[in-house]
């Protein structure tokens, strides 16, 4: 039987670094040479593709609406022409560099429109990412997404918050929503731009999950996403070696 | 459907000018395939690639014609214009690929659904190290042959063979055929002729049989209608099912 992927969706209010993170976690996977990894763009804001380097030419919203608007002039075809076509479409929208792939989503799809479009789509989408070893969505602010089916296929959920009372009130709803869903494998709260290791420990006491690690606030990270520049040129200054341990132990379900 | 003979005489025209100029190659079907399938997991990724063939930005024709005339299919034979997968590696090439069949019993009432499942066929093609992506309605298909696959010995042969015997395996197939062609995008242009004529064909059909549009006054297929006796007895036959409805 083939290998289930680790699916980490990375989520929290919008401004707490989930971008950065997920940029820094498909770094640490892609330095695996020997594992395929893909990082999604779910957040309709488009920012993931900076930090990795990457050009995006199109989105998965890009080959929906081309389809809808060729139905919408009259094109015929049963649903598995429209399957395969959408097969080719979003396989060409997957940017590739070495062992990582990329794949923006655009904005998420509207309710009851084209259903039979979104749905296959989320179907083909789901098949993509079960070809790889390791799978990065930054998702979106908030807890919405959540409840997108996007989300079902999730093993790993991390939670992100700054050290702000509104992040962590962010990522405790969103645990919640998650745990009621029940469909993780695991959940983790990983605290970003923190001022030291005694805010960290306060912080980590007083939040109700499990705290994989934290992130101090760092000047060569921040100009590196003020300037648009692709993080894996950063050096590791430790910070991503603290990162690598932490997330290795917590993906392989390890205390 | 006299319409597809013609189309099949212009593919085999084609063949055998290639086959004169000294650019063609033959193979027979191998009957037993030893390759191992590809399971779940058919992602070829650009890092693993060691040949692309009919990308998005490279050209790319690939359809399917059917005949009830056996004397215009030869059954088994893999024909290959241009470099085979292990003399192309690494790269990326232009692709053709055209599957000819002789069919029996297809009528005005099966021909649509039989087209479509032998035109499906493909997608149940499994792999080790191939890589398949195709939009029919394009006419084109996109694939990758893993690194490691080509150094295994992936070929056309194999690749041929896997298509052609889940055709002949089906009960109405009689015989079956395919063609590659890498040699050049001018090649592959040139099968686009018969590919396009192709697909206006089975346009029409898609739209009697999808949309039950019977409406011939305003219809954009009128005229390949007018010249397939078997795409009026088509029409004729669905919208007899119509009214019975």
């Amino acid at each position: 039987m083939d290998k289930r992927p680790v699916i980490i969706a990375v989520c929290g209010k919008g401004g707490v670094g989930k971008t950065s993170i997920s940029a820094l976690l498909t770094r640490l996977f892609s330095e695996q040479s020997s594992k395929k990894v893909i990082a999604v763009d779910a957040d309709p804001a488009e920012g993931l593709s900076f930090p990795l380097g990457i050009t995006v030419k199109k989105t998965v919203d890009d080959v929906r609406n081309d389809l809808i608007r060729r139905i919408e002039r009259g094109e015929q075809a049963g649903k598995e022409d429209l399957l395969k076509r959408l097969d080719y479409e979003l396989f060409e929208a997957v940017e590739e560099r070495d062992n990582l792939a990329f794949l923006a989503i655009g904005r998420p799809e509207s309710d009851g429109c084209y259903c039979q479009v979104n749905s296959l789509l989320k179907e083909i989408i789901k098949e993509i990412v079960f070809n790889f070893d390791y799978v990065i969505i930054d998702g979106e602010a908030g807890v919405e997404q959540i409840n997108r089916r996007v989300m079902e296929m999730v093993t790993h959920l991390l939670l992100v918050s700054d050290a702000s009372f509104k992040g962590r009130h962010v990522v405790a709803t969103i645990e919640k929503v998650a745990r009621k869903n029940g469909s993780f494998k695991r959940v983790g709260l990983l605290l970003n731009r923190l001022k030291d290791r005694d805010e960290a420990r306060a912080l980590t006491a007083a939040v109700d999950m499990p705290v994989l690690g934290w992130i101090p606030e760092n000047d060569l990270i921040r100009v590196f996403d003020r300037d648009g520049r692709s993080f894996f040129e950063l050096p590791d200054t430790g910070i991503l070696s603290d990162l690598a341990d932490a997330v290795q132990r917590w993906v392989a379900n390890q205390p | 459907m006299q319409l597809l003979d013609t189309l099949i005489s212009e593919v085999n025209e084609f063949t055998d000018r290639k086959r004169d100029a000294g650019g063609l190659r033959e193979c027979r079907v191998l009957d037993v395939l030893s390759w191992p399938e590809a399971g779940a997991r058919d992602i070829v990724l650009k890092s693993d690639t060691g040949v692309e063939l009919g990308s998005p930005k490279d050209v790319s024709v690939s359809f399917l014609l059917w005949t009830g005339d056996m004397s215009l299919v030869n059954d088994g034979r893999i024909s290959i214009i241009g470099p085979d997968i292990g003399e192309a590696a690494p790269s990326n090439l232009s692709f053709g690929r055209v599957v000819l069949a002789s069919v029996n019993g297809f009528n005005e009432d099966n021909c649509y659904d039989r087209y479509r499942e032998m035109e499906f066929l493909r997608y149940d093609v499994s792999l080790k190290g191939y890589m398949m992506r195709a939009v029919s309605q394009y006419m084109r298909e996109w694939s990758r042959v893993s690194r490691e696959a080509v150094e295994n010995g992936f070929s056309f042969q194999v690749l041929g063979s896997a298509l052609l015997n889940k055709l002949r395996a089906v009960d109405y197939v009689e015989s079956a055929e395919i063609i590659f062609v890498t040699s050049s995008a001018e090649d592959v242009k040139e099968l686009k002729r018969p590919a396009d004529r192709f697909m206006t064909i089975i346009n029409a059909m898609t739209k009697m049989s999808e949309e039950m549009d019977f409406d011939c006054e305003s219809c954009e297929y009128q005229e390949v209608c007018s010249e397939a006796e078997e795409l009026q007895g088509m029409r004729k036959s669905l919208m007899e099912k119509q009214s019975r409805e």
